[in-house]
């Protein structure tokens, strides 16, 4: 059935990009244009009837977004990963939410984070901020540290507040000195009592 | 040392807790023994610190021996914990519930992240020192800190209280305008959070 349903794929959507990640998890890259389309046929001819999670991973060097919808069958035993690439600028692409009830909030979820305007869910508020306007939080070019500094204060270290790098580079230098140092000691002590055994074996 | 166990280790915890003899007046002395010996903990917990707080106050810890126990509402309460790292939104909630306390009321901030961030130090969404927004009675640090440690906290807290010394409500008050701007700054101008149902009842709910 899975080799039947890969070449069904592979003809219909015109990809190669069909991959078997377990013996119960397969991938596939389909162009977005095509994506629903290829969503209504697992769901409608192979029984992907429920869509698990929906992803988003930022390919800032390429300048996509990579979007990957996760269907299981109804019996849990297979899960099929569908990933499309979408422009990082203006990313948008058309809604799920009329479909599947639960891709709203993870539609949502992704518009908070990523800034992915998904056109037809009539839902996309804050999920987990408030009143947020920076750059949405996710993208990689939000820099957190940047932004952390230019808006919050951290407290003053103590005076007698030590570099740990330092201090443990010191320690560990003086506690290798040591050793070598005990080290010679031991050698020296070594090479006396031969001197000592000589002399007496000479006597 | 004789060892006789819980008896031991509640002298040892309480030590010169009544000792004291900074009290200004015999009424003075007497109005902080009540409140130092009878602290009610607001039941609200922030970030990963509040999983102590439930160890601290039933049988295992026991903190009713010491005169701690809960409270159901922030105006019956006399102490709140910051059990944890704090985020923008949570920090709104906080500075309501703070604000709805009466007086005197403690704020006790627990972990790390209270006092400068801890592992969030570089987080976008979580503040790094609390005292800037919230005046802070009594930091317990850690990473968590153990039962143990939020009991010392509390047997600290109290001896401040014994002596008169715990006024960060009168802090509060006297510095609004230092705190307000703080929280503006991270919050916006809309420091308190809306309590309308629309997230639950419009739009599709939560």
């Amino acid at each position: 059935m899975e080799t039947m349903m890969f070449k069904q794929i592979k003809s219909h959507f015109a990809t190669d990009d069909v991959e078997v990640k377990r013996n119960d998890l397969y991938k596939v890259g389909v162009r977005h244009e095509r994506l629903f389309e290829l969503i209504h046929m697992l769901r409608d001819e192979y029984d992907y009837k429920t869509l698990n999670a929906i992803t988003c991973t930022d390919w800032i060097e390429e300048g996509h977004f990579a979007l990957t919808y996760m269907l299981t069958t109804e019996d849990r035993k297979h899960t099929f990963m569908i990933q499309t690439m979408i422009n990082r600028e203006d990313a948008h692409i058309k809604s799920f939410s009329h479909e599947f009830k639960q891709a709203e909030i993870m539609e949502r979820d992704l518009h908070e984070m990523y800034g992915i305007d998904f056109q037809g869910n009539k839902n996309l508020k804050e999920l987990s901020l408030e009143n947020w306007v920076h750059t949405p939080p996710l993208r990689r070019e939000f820099d957190t540290l940047e932004f952390v500094n230019n808006n919050l204060t951290f407290r003053e270290g103590r005076d007698d507040n030590i570099d740990t790098k330092v201090e443990s580079k010191r320690l560990r230098a003086l506690k290798k000195a040591e050793k070598e140092a005990a080290k010679k000691a031991k050698e020296a002590a070594a090479a006396e009592t031969v001197k000592d055994e000589e002399v007496k074996d000479g006597k | 040392m004789e060892h006789n166990g819980f008896l031991q280790e509640q002298k040892t915890l309480e030590g010169d807790l009544n000792s004291d003899t900074s009290h200004k007046s015999s009424v003075d002395f007497l109005m902080n023994w009540f409140r130092k010996r009878s602290i009610f903990v607001l039941a609200y917990g922030t970030g990963c610190g509040a999983i102590e707080m439930p160890p601290t106050f039933t049988s295992r810890y026991d903190a009713e021996r010491l005169g701690i126990r809960g409270a159901a509402t922030p105006r019956q309460a006399d102490v709140i914990i910051v059990s944890g790292y704090c985020s923008y939104k949570t920090l709104r909630r906080i500075i309501r519930t703070y604000e709805q306390m009466s007086n005197p009321k403690y704020l006790l901030a627990l972990g790390s992240c209270t006092v400068n961030g801890g592992m969030y130090w570089d987080s976008y969404n979580t503040i790094k020192k609390l005292e800037d927004y919230l005046p802070v009675d009594m930091y317990v640090n850690g990473c968590m800190p153990r039962p143990e440690s939020i009991l010392e906290g509390f047997i600290a807290l109290q001896k401040e209280i014994g002596e008169g010394k715990a006024s960060s409500w009168q802090k509060y008050e006297e510095n609004y305008e230092f705190y307000r701007k703080n929280q503006e700054a991270v919050l916006g101008e809309k420091v308190e959070p809306s309590y309308d149902a629309d997230w639950y009842l419009y739009d599709g709910g939560l």
